[in-house]
């Protein structure tokens, strides 16, 4: 097999990685980046809403990164580690401003500062954005500045798994997709930032490409994810592509309706109705679907007719031209079609507020796929992008100590577990018969969001975990019709699939053993918060077929848990 | 809400392609409703029907430029089309699917993007901000108005729609094609920019090599206008003292437009080749635009427009 060597190799090509990258070359390392797109087709560019910053001399003068980690904490539900809230907020202003200077084109005020606007969950307005693609504007800008250091770019390469040698990274297989030759890269730090899974459920606002794939790798080479059960869903994705509509629309005064037209969140939220947190509003819209209120499809509709035509292409473009471009609804004459569909996942990685992982010696993670954690139970908005880029500076630095403290490179007998990881994925293609990757998939997608979505319970969990285990047997007789050696996307879809369901059993056991509701997480069985036996960590490994799980405590600082009151 | 979902069947012929066996076509018929998108077609195509056909695709809402294809005939973003648009706008459910032209081919609808990428990064897309801002001894502060201006460029998502239909890009190896020229622009105009003089360097010459057929513009799927930031980039000139020959001539081509404008309150397209590029030059243009059915639009006959002298007096006397 031929190799490759670098001081440190990042997995992942969107802000996360980008910003670990950043920070390692420009001390003078080499490093790889690998990614299986192009780096602006990443998700990071789907992001619309904004970053949230506290900027000192350009934010409401009552503001501080106290309230920031406060309503990061709170919003959380006290599952957030509070010292790494704390540096998130206390970095906010100024990772914001390095991407000012290195040319984001943040909205303006008249004086030609930054500007703000309000945002769930903040006391004060501290969200600064790029019209309603933030993500994207960050995500061409901080490339286009890595383009311009001495990173090579692997771009549309594949990651299949880390080669260790007891307990350290040594290297990890990766292979181009235009000519699915392996590779082997040499290297002594690894940082997965491979971003989210929304694939794994029938429906997400996630792109194609989030397949999870990070976390598969890392479980395979003996890392623990933290917190896997906690998935965040949003409750107006529009039907049936699952764009997101943004929380705005609702905002500014759009309301659900079921088939027979009834305002239901009356029903289940009285006083704050459609306004009512994420998680109330997505089991609410669920609810009336599965009691038959919902349309043919299944999805409620998001009524904005009585705004008025002015009133919803001046406030609410953008929910107008989705709705438009995507749906062939004019959202002026008739309601938009939406449902609740996974967004955020909260688990990830297991690693600390410096980006490293306990397991294994060179192992690094940030972004969406690591777990630090500073979303705790439930995101905030705008936090997800501050997180990737706050997060992927703190992890590119530490890998940077780690190097220097560490020259020399690992001598190991890498050859034959890299054969061995090669020999593993072309299983699929070797095999003539067997089953195709979309059977498995659909099957995959429908059981985790029937039982491993916006509600779950015992009984539904332990259906998921046989269901998936069936599913994972059958992947180990998976084959692949495609035997080209170019560009052979059907390969990667069922390498992709190994990954999502060996981190699917781990989020499906986590959500089990976890019996109390809590932010995202909602079981119909426990419906009450627990901090008496709950406020913990989930640990979790996945050791062959069997998942075990530990905890760990939830670190406090200042901030004590609240009831959760809407 | 209409609850008719206008279920249809529809078949899709996809152009396929692979090195070991060239070019086929391949059929499918799949049942759509009034909301799917091409790329879920294809999407349901892969895993229910045929796993083999290779396509890209990533955030199915039109921002980050995976998915650009030529369905029926005409460059799309997959993702933003929806199937019974094209059913509606051809009156046919027979839909034909190919790689974007321009591209080579690699494997089905997934074309090679290399030299797309280099034309890119030969504009130096990033900003190049002052010293003292790097150091954090100054702060930018960028009019709303600027940010307005820059954004419109900024928003290419590089999905390379534009460069597939580009006639000047064919044949034009010096020129670097409307995305580069939107990209370039957008740091060209950039107040806090410091290497405006090698930008112009890169972009001007480049930027008279266009030939304001407008295809940029039809088919970009962000409105960024890649011809109006050409246009403006044009505008430049006048600040630039190192002006290549095909600089000069461009020049001299807006004065041809200007005086057929001036006399004749239109643009005379053949009148201001004749005079941009001299006989010779304008019959081989001539040759090349009837191959691509472009002649129709050189040789309208053209008659005054009737208040030439208001227009006159809008041009105004003095050359810009
Ligand atoms: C619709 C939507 C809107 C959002 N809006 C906001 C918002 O307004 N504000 C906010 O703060 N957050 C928002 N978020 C969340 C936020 O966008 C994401 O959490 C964040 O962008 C994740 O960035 P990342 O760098 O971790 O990963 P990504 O940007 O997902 O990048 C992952 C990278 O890993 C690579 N990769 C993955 N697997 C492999 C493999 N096997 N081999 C090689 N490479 C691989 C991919 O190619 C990609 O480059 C939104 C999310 C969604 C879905
Ligand atoms: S207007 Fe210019 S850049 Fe645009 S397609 Fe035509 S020749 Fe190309
Ligand atoms: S200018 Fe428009 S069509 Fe061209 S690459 Fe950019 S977004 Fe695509
Ligand atoms: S899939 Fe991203 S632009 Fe179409």
């Amino acid at each position: 097999m031929e190799k490759i060597e670098y001081d440190a190799v990042v997995i992942g090509g969107g802000l996360a990685g980008l910003m670990s990258a950043h920070e390692i070359a420009s001390a003078g390392y080499k490093v790889a980046v690998i990614s299986k797109v192009f780096p602006t087709r990443s998700h990071s560019a789907a992001a619309e809403g904004g970053i949230a910053a506290y900027i000192p001399g350009n934010s409401d003068p009552n503001d501080n990164p106290d309230y920031m980690t406060y309503d990061t904490v709170k919003g959380g539900d006290y599952l957030v580690d509070q010292d790494a809230a704390e540096l998130l907020s206390n970095k906010s202003g100024e990772i914001a401003m390095l991407l000012e200077r290195w040319g984001a084109l943040f909205n303006r005020q008249p004086d030609g500062r930054i500007a703000v606007r309000y945002f769930g969950g903040q006391t004060y307005p501290r969200t600064r954005f790029v019209g309603d693609k933030t993500g994207m504007a960050l995500l061409h800008t901080l490339f286009e500045r890595v383009s311009g250091l001495s990173v090579d770019f692997y771009n549309e390469w594949f990651a299949l798994d880390l080669v260790t040698d007891n307990k350290r990274v040594v290297g990890l297989v990766a292979m181009p997709m235009k000519t699915m030759t392996p590779y082997f890269f040499k290297t002594k730090a690894v940082v997965i930032a491979s971003g989210g899974m929304g694939m794994l459920y029938r429906h997400t606002t996630n792109s194609y490409i989030n397949t999870g794939d990070g976390f598969g790798i890392a479980l395979r080479a003996g890392a623990a994810l933290k917190d896997p059960e906690f998935v965040q869903f949003h409750p107006t994705a529009l039907y049936p592509s699952d764009i997101l509509i943004s929380e705005a629309a609702r905002g500014e005064g759009a309301i659900l309706k079921n088939i027979k037209g009834e305002r239901f969140m009356a029903k289940y939220a009285p006083k704050k109705l459609d306004l009512a947190p994420r998680d109330i509003v997505s089991r609410s819209i669920i609810t009336e679907i599965r009691e038959g209120r919902g349309y043919p499809g299944g999805y409620v509709g998001l009524d904005l007719t009585h705004l008025g035509e002015e009133y919803i292409k001046e406030r609410l473009a953008l929910a107008y031209e989705a709705a438009k471009n995507f749906a062939g609804v004019d959202a002026i004459n008739e309601p938009i079609p939406v449902r609740p569909a996974q967004h955020y996942y909260m688990g990830g990685i297991d690693v600390d507020i410096k980006g490293r992982n306990p397991d294994l010696i060179g192992l690094y993670s940030a972004g969406e796929a690591a777990c630090v954690s500073v979303h705790g139970a439930n995101r905030l908005g705008s936090n997800s992008l501050l997180d990737t880029l706050v997060f992927g500076q703190e992890t590119g630095r530490t890998v940077v100590e780690f190097l220097r403290s560490n020259p020399n490179t690992p001598t190991s007998n890498y050859e034959k577990e890299a054969e061995k990881v090669v020999d593993d994925a072309y299983k699929f293609v070797k095999s003539e018969s067997g089953v195709h990757f979309g059977e498995i998939l659909e099957k995959l997608r429908d059981v985790m969001w029937d039982n491993v979505g916006i509600f779950r319970d015992e009984g539904g969990l332990l259906n998921a975990m046989s269901e998936i285990n069936n599913l994972r047997d059958m992947v180990s007789k998976m084959y692949v019709t495609d035997k080209s050696k170019v560009y052979n996307t059907e390969f990667f879809n069922a390498l992709e699939l190994r990954n999502m369901l060996d981190l699917a059993i781990v989020i499906a056991k986590s959500a089990l053993d976890r019996k109390e509701s809590r932010g995202a997480h909602y079981r119909t069985d426990y419906p009450e918060r627990d901090d008496n036996n709950w406020l913990k960590h989930t640990i979790a490994y996945l050791r062959g077929n069997t998942v075990e799980i530990t905890y760990k405590p939830v670190k406090m600082t200042r901030w004590k848990p609240e009831p959760r009151v809407y | 809400m209409s609850q008719n979902l206008q279920e249809q069947e529809v078949v899709f012929k996809v152009k396929r392609f692979s090195p070991e066996k060239g070019d086929w076509w391949s059929e499918y018929k799949i049942k759509v409703d009034r909301f799917t998108q091409f790329t879920e077609a294809l999407r349901r195509i892969k895993s229910e029907q045929d796993s083999t056909l290779s396509y890209r695709a990533s955030c199915h809402m039109a921002v980050c430029g995976s998915c650009g294809m030529k369905i029926n005939g005409e460059p799309r973003l997959a993702c933003k089309t929806l199937v019974l648009d094209i059913v509606k706008k051809y009156n046919n459910n027979v839909i034909t699917i190919e790689p974007m032209d321009y591209f080579k081919p690699i494997k089905d609808l997934v074309v090679d993007w290399d030299e797309f990428y280099d034309r890119m990064f030969k504009v130096k897309p990033r900003l190049y901000p002052s010293k003292e801002v790097l150091e954090e001894k100054a702060e930018h502060r960028l009019k709303p108005e600027d940010q307005k201006e820059l954004w419109k460029f900024a928003q290419c998502i590089w999905c390379g729609l534009c460069v597939s239909a580009c006639p000047a890009v064919r044949i034009d190896s010096e020129f670097l094609g409307p995305a580069a020229h939107a990209k370039g622009y957008r740091f060209l105009a950039d107040p806090r920019d410091t290497i405006t003089d090698e930008r112009m360097k890169i972009l001007i010459d480049s930027s008279w090599r266009c030939t304001y057929c407008y295809q940029c513009f039809n088919v970009c799927p962000r409105d960024i206008e890649p011809v109006t930031a050409i246009k403006k980039t044009r505008s430049f000139t006048k600040n630039y003292s190192d002006k290549s020959e095909v600089a000069k001539r461009g020049e001299k081509h807006v004065e041809a437009i200007y005086d057929s404008i001036k006399q004749t309150g239109k643009l005379l397209e053949g009148m201001v080749y004749l005079k941009t590029y001299g006989l010779i030059q304008s019959l081989t243009d001539l040759i090349y635009m009837s191959k691509t059915g472009k002649l129709k639009y050189a040789l309208v006959q053209e008659k005054n427009v009737q208040n030439i002298n208001e227009i006159k007096k809008i041009l105004g006397g003095e050359k810009k």
